[in-house]
């Protein structure tokens, strides 16, 4: 375990019973993940991708094999420090946004801020830093649905920032954009990176894994490939 | 351990979630109202019950006993009391005379429904003969004029006090002194009116008239007549005493051989009690079970509604999750809003009950004219209000729990998978 692993699988494998049938989403995976890498996840729909990155935003809990985030197996965790994981360490940003739909922008990048227990005054001080920094700052009290759809992700991804998280994790987050937003997405991922986070990013588009530094490939619940991006490492 | 913005989270969104399905939260929550408005008249009932009981018994005087052939039980003692020996004058004069404990004690004899008669106007009231010492007796408080005094006594003079009624009743314009009654016939001069005694089921007491004992002998004879004494034990601490040594004296008085039941009762006020008490328990009885049933109904569609509420709410429950919020807030945000669903409830039933109360005071009072309600007070007690709150609270926490569990503990996955 090197000691800048700050995410480290092992073998792990996520299966789901449906009925009679077992479908094994994940079958046999390993990763290591250091700081400030920027990744992408790439594969076919329906090759474990999501289920991934549930695992490593610790979200779901693999049926075999062994998860250690920051060092820490995370088998051993309870739900409150599973919790606590999600809240600080990770920021998660959804294809579909997963705003809540009668709160304003400002209210909606806030809400981690709560869970964490900060004052009134610091949440508002650290969700308005965080919507200014994705550009939002004129938009602040409107709800989602008074927002483009490239304005929603920026939402929510102020959302995963503002607790300043050591890594972003974002599954498909320009899937439901065009492709100019989408490169506007991209952007700020790759200014996310350039401040020392660590990103991982699932995509089914070359264009977008374009930007990344490494690139794993799953099929069928198995790594298939994991390889430094040519264009783009050093 | 849930922290403070996490508590004011919950408590918004429980608020704004109750708002914003607001004629379903009143729908939900109308079997709570029927509990809470049950739950506090039931207590309102017993406390004006308490109230004008314990001012009824404080006004005849707590540390009465009357010594007597019936018993104030009724019932199964009343067909034994029959076969029961009169009291006559001479035991009854004998154990006042021997009676060495209380402060005061005095023959009491009692015509029940006699007939008195100002001008050609009659009444039915019940006629005493007594001694001079009736009037120290907190029954026997002097309103206008005076008692009779033991001259009066001793001769047998026509003269009469009169019950708070019957003075009503013949004098409406409270000049009772000095004027005339019949007796049976016979003038009585009214030297004096009692104040009112009556209340609640003991309204009898004012349409007195008590004579001397000599007076009453000359109108209606003491021949087949059946005495009670009336003691005085001076306090309550004395009523034990004073109890044992009436019935001693009284047991040698009237010969009754020792192992063998009393052949006459001792009565005290205490002896309604137990009627005070069946009627309290009455009330709790019937009030309980229409408060737990309405309880139950309430805490059913509470429930109901939560795990609506739940379940339409799944994708905000994995957004929150997965943002990091504890089960303990998804679990409290739940139980907070089923809470306040019932809080709302108890706030709709307060002022209900409110108007039902001070409705049913006014009607006792000034309808009916039962003076007693006014040891009632027209506003609900802070206690019972509290009661309602803490109830109310109980039932949301009851109610609410499973569909709280139920939120708390989804997996993130699935529930951001809902659509
Ligand atoms: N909760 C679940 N219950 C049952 N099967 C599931 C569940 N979640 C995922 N699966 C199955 O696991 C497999 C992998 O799903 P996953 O969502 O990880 O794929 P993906 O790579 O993200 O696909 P896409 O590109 O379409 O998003 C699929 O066959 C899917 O049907
Ligand atoms: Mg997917």
């Amino acid at each position: 375990m090197t000691s800048d692993a700050i995410i480290q699988i092992e073998h792990i494998s996520r299966s789901y019973a449906m009925g009679d049938e077992v479908v094994r989403a994940l079958r046999d995976v390993s990763v290591t993940i250091g700081k400030n890498e920027y990744i992408a996840i790439m594969g076919p729909s329906g090759s474990g991708k999501s289920t991934l990155m549930n695992m490593l935003g610790c979200l779901d809990t693999p049926s075999s094999g062994s998860y250690f985030f920051n060092g820490v197996d995370v088998r051993t965790l309870s739900d409150d420090e599973l919790a606590d994981i999600r809240n600080k360490e990770i920021g998660f940003v959804f294809q579909t946004f997963n705003l809540l739909p009668r709160a304003s922008a400002l209210k909606n990048v806030e809400l981690p801020l709560i869970y964490a227990g900060l004052s009134a005054d610091a949440r508002r001080e650290r969700a308005i830093e965080a919507l200014t920094s994705v550009g939002l700052e004129a938009r602040m009290s409107h709800k989602p649905n008074e927002l483009s759809g490239g304005q929603r992700q920026r939402v929510a991804i102020a959302r995963a920032l503002v607790t300043r998280p050591s890594i972003i994790l974002a599954d498909e987050p320009t899937g439901n954009l065009d492709s100019k937003t989408g490169q506007e997405i991209m952007a700020l991922f790759q200014q996310l990176w350039e401040q020392g986070n660590t990103v991982i990013v699932v995509t089914h588009e070359e264009d977008i894994a374009r930007h990344t530094h490494r690139i794993v490939r799953l099929r069928d619940g198995l790594i298939e490939s994991d390889e430094p991006n040519d264009a783009k490492s050093l | 351990m849930p922290r403070a913005s996490e508590i004011a989270e919950s408590f918004r969104i429980a608020v704004s979630s109750v708002r914003a399905n607001l004629m379903r939260s009143i729908l939900t929550t109308s079997g709570i109202v029927v509990g809470i408005f049950f739950v506090v008249l039931m207590g309102v009932f017993i406390k004006g019950l308490d109230a004008v009981w314990e001012k009824t018994i404080s006004i005849i005087g707590k540390d009465m006993i009357y010594v007597d052939k019936w018993d104030w039980a009724g019932g199964h003692s009343w067909r034994k009391a029959e076969t029961r020996k009169d009291i006559t004058f001479e035991q009854a004069e004998a154990l006042c005379a021997r009676l060495e404990a209380p402060e005061l004690a005095m023959p009491l004899a009692r015509r029940w429904g006699g007939s008195v008669m100002v001008g050609n106007k009659s009444m039915n009231c019940s006629v005493m003969g007594t001694t001079s010492l009736y009037g120290q007796t907190p029954a026997g408080e002097i309103e206008s004029g005076r008692f009779f005094n033991p001259m009066e006594e001793q001769q047998g003079t026509n003269v009469t006090v009169i019950g708070y009624g019957v003075a009503k009743t013949f004098f409406p314009d409270g000049n009772a002194v000095g004027q005339t009654i019949k007796i049976k016939g016979f003038p009585f001069r009214i030297i004096g009116t009692i104040a009112k005694r009556g209340f609640l089921f003991m309204d009898f007491i004012d349409n007195q008239a008590f004579i001397s004992l000599e007076a009453f002998k000359s109108v209606y004879g003491f021949q087949d007549r059946n005495f009670e004494v009336g003691i005085k034990a001076g306090n309550e601490r004395m009523l034990d005493l004073v109890r044992d040594e009436a019935v001693g004296v009284m047991r040698q008085i009237r010969n009754v051989p020792p192992g063998a039941p009393d052949d006459f009762s001792v009565n005290e006020m205490k002896a309604f009690d137990s009627q005070a008490a069946a009627i309290r328990l009455g009330i709790w009885v019937v009030g309980i079970v229409l408060t737990a049933l309405s309880f139950v109904v309430g805490a059913i569609g509470i429930m109901n509604i939560m795990f609506v509420s739940v379940t339409e709410r799944t994708k905000e429950i994995g957004i929150r999750k997965a943002i990091g919020a504890r089960r303990s807030s998804i679990l409290m945000q739940f139980l907070l809003e089923s809470s306040l669903l019932c809080i709302a409830g108890a706030l709709i039933a307060i002022p209900l009950v409110q108007i039902v109360v001070f409705s049913i005071r006014f009607f006792l009072l000034n309808i009916l004219e039962i003076e007693a309600i006014e040891a009632v007070s027209p506003l609900l007690p802070l206690d019972l209000l509290a009661i309602a709150i803490a109830v109310s609270i109980f039932v949301g926490l009851v109610a609410g729990i499973f569909p709280a569990i139920k939120a708390a503990f989804m997996n993130p996955v699935d529930a951001l998978r809902f659509e």
